[in-house]
């Protein structure tokens, strides 16, 4: 579907599930370099399986895309059904948001596009958003929108509010003892007993690195879904499940570093992924069993060790590990960064 | 009379499980989405294998992802079906007790008319040696002069019939009815048989035209480049939806000259 704007742009709405990669992806995905759950394949995989499929929105100009938007269509009803084929009349809203990206928005933009022109674009994309999906659609909300972003996003009739913060640690460090250094004394301490310990225990088996071939994704797939099953599901949060498939694909990626921790029986004790990107390196999935289950304590701030290490290693400026436990990452070292809920009425969409 | 209508239904509910199993169960919704399927089409431009159906010892290991997405059953019912076809399988309209001799069978059949009992026995236990509660019962019921319907592979019959003939106190008990069930790829010439396989449970019967029909009330077959596919039309969890049966055996769905309905031939 193509809407001409009259302005320079063209928006394209395409489903990832059934439609190509939209035209000059491979251009954008390098000079953007958008994380790698923007990838059209994974889109593919996550819509099949998902209960709010994502619509991936592109916004063009001469010299390529300008902008691309994830939205993912949500509807008021929680029936245990996979997403419909076609899509289906009846309310419903679109989040503008990268489901496993917290903290980060749902708009990946072409380097040096701001101001009016990010503007135009974002609202070409909503005007052709709310051509696709009718007119059931009461709105888009976007998550995760950042300070940089949400000038561009806000004006009249659209609601803002600030949301939890997420954290990101600056990488200003030349060494992982430096960044230690920077800490308080009882938590350097605990880190570095924590990580002693896991480096000495023979029962251990901690494997991390990119694109692996050698896990076992509907292990990854469960223990993922387990952990997030144990916490109460945040209030809106229309994430599905996991699926194995997903994982599958995922983690094979050579900019997606997994860490795994199995014990010698081989069985799946604890992991975390990690996003790589040149400027804003994401600790994503962290998943754990709990120690009644044979968990091992201590390994979520092994993951942190060993994190931060890979990216003073190699040089990323950033890392973000989402939102949630700000108190537990302000004391590793992270500071809180200030992200908002927009939400765009359909009357104003595209306004 | 197998008429365009009672084809057109049969075919009307399987395509409304291939519908629900690819809109709730994960293990098809997976399968079929991603590697595609060629009927009915369900994912535009993707073709994928074997016309989407499943070897049975995918569905066997992948039985967790066959449950619907609402929850339900892992557990497959091996003597599923069964009831509904004893009437065909057969001379005699009902048994006081209905044995199921078979090791993959763990749980008596369900749905028996009534006065009928099911009960399960496992080849080990059918010897002369063996004084365990089920081949008592057995014994007992014919000894009251009560009829008894085996059903199992030739050779499981076989031993039971060994097993009954040598039971202290020796008497002369009438022998059991028995049907012997047969796999996909072992079908014979009767003059009576159930079909079988241990994850679907009971899909067709020999019927007195010499031909195998399906349990078309039950049961949807459909030919593929894998061979035949089954579906179960009636179980919701797990949900078996295009089930390659015996690693998957050639074969046409047709229809019975003499009673109309779907019969397959191998």
């Amino acid at each position: 579907m193509t809407v001409r704007s009259d302005t320079v742009v063209d928006a394209r709405v395409c489903d990832p599930r059934v439609d190509g990669a939209p035209d000059g992806w491979s251009e954008f995905a390098c000079t953007a370099g958008p994380h790698a759950v923007w990838e059209p394949e994974l889109l593919r995989i996550e819509g099949w399986l998902t209960r709010n499929p994502p619509l991936l929105v592109t916004v063009h100009d001469t010299d390529g895309i300008v902008v691309a938007l994830s939205a993912l269509v949500c509807r008021p009803t929680r029936t245990p059904r996979y997403a419909p084929r076609r899509a289906r009349r009846g309310p419903m809203w679109a989040e503008v948001a990268q489901p496993w990206l917290s903290g980060l928005p749902g708009v990946v933009r072409r380097p040096g596009v701001s101001g009016d022109h990010l503007r135009v674009a974002v609202r070409s994309a909503e005007r052709a958003l709310a051509r696709r999906l009718g007119a059931g659609l009461a709105g888009l909300f976007y998550r995760g929108v950042g300070s940089d972003l949400l000038p561009e996003l806000i004006g009249r009739g659209r609601i803002h509010r600030r949301t939890d913060p997420s954290a990101v640690l600056d990488n200003t460090f030349s060494s992982v003892d430096e960044w230690l250094a920077s800490l308080s004394k009882s938590r350097r301490a605990g880190l570095r007993r924590q990580h002693r310990r896991a480096e000495a225990d023979p029962a251990l088996v901690v494997r991390g690195g990119p694109g692996r071939t050698d896990i076992d994704a509907a292990a990854v797939a469960g223990l993922l879904n387990d952990h997030r099953a144990r916490f109460p599901t945040p209030a809106g949060d229309t994430r599905s499940p996991i699926a194995a498939p997903y994982v599958e694909a995922f983690v094979r990626r050579p900019d997606v570093h997994t860490l795994t921790y199995h014990d010698t029986d081989g069985r799946l004790l604890a992991l975390n992924t990690l996003l790589d990107h040149h400027d804003v390196v994401v600790k994503q999935h962290w998943a754990a069993l709990p120690p009644e289950e044979g968990g091992r304590q201590g390994l979520y701030f092994d993951a942190y060790v060993r994190a931060v290490r890979w990216c003073i290693a190699h040089g990323r400026p950033r890392i973000s590990s989402g939102r949630g436990k700000l108190d537990v990452k302000t004391s590793l070292g992270f500071t809180p960064r200030d992200v908002h809920g927009v939400i765009a009425p359909r009357p104003v969409m595209g306004r | 009379m197998w008429n365009s209508l009672a084809s057109r239904l049969w075919r009307a509910a399987y395509l409304r499980a291939v519908s629900s199993a690819f809109a709730t169960v994960p293990l098809y919704r997976e399968t079929w989405a991603l590697h595609g399927r060629t009927d009915p089409v369900l994912v535009p431009d993707r073709t994928g294998s074997n016309g989407g159906a499943l070897a049975a010892d995918t569905v066997q290991r992948r039985l967790v992802d066959t449950a619907p997405l609402a929850g339900g059953s892992t557990e497959p019912d091996p003597a599923r079906g069964l009831a509904g076809l004893l009437t065909h399988a057969t001379q005699r309209r009902s048994h006081r007790l209905v044995v199921v001799v078979d090791a993959a069978v763990t749980r008596p059949p369900t749905g028996l008319p009534s006065g009928s009992r099911g009960c399960v026995l496992h080849p080990d236990a059918a010897t002369p040696l063996d004084d365990g509660p089920v081949l008592r019962e057995i014994v007992d019921t014919l000894r009251r002069g009560e009829r008894v319907l085996a059903v199992g592979e030739d050779k499981n019959l076989d031993a039971l019939s060994a097993a009954l003939r040598s039971a202290e106190p020796p008497t002369e008990l009438p022998p059991p009815d028995r049907v012997p069930h047969h796999r996909i790829d072992s079908l014979t010439g009767g003059p009576f048989g159930l079909l079988h396989d241990p994850l679907l449970g009971y899909l067709g019967v020999l019927r007195d035209c010499g031909r195998w029909h399906v349990d078309c009330r039950h049961v949807y077959v459909r030919e593929t480049t894998g061979g035949l596919a089954f579906t179960v039309l009636d179980r919701t969890s797990p949900r078996l939806v295009d089930v390659l049966v015996g690693g998957g055996v050639p074969g046409e769905v047709q229809a019975c000259p003499r009673h109309g309905s779907p019969v397959i031939e191998t």
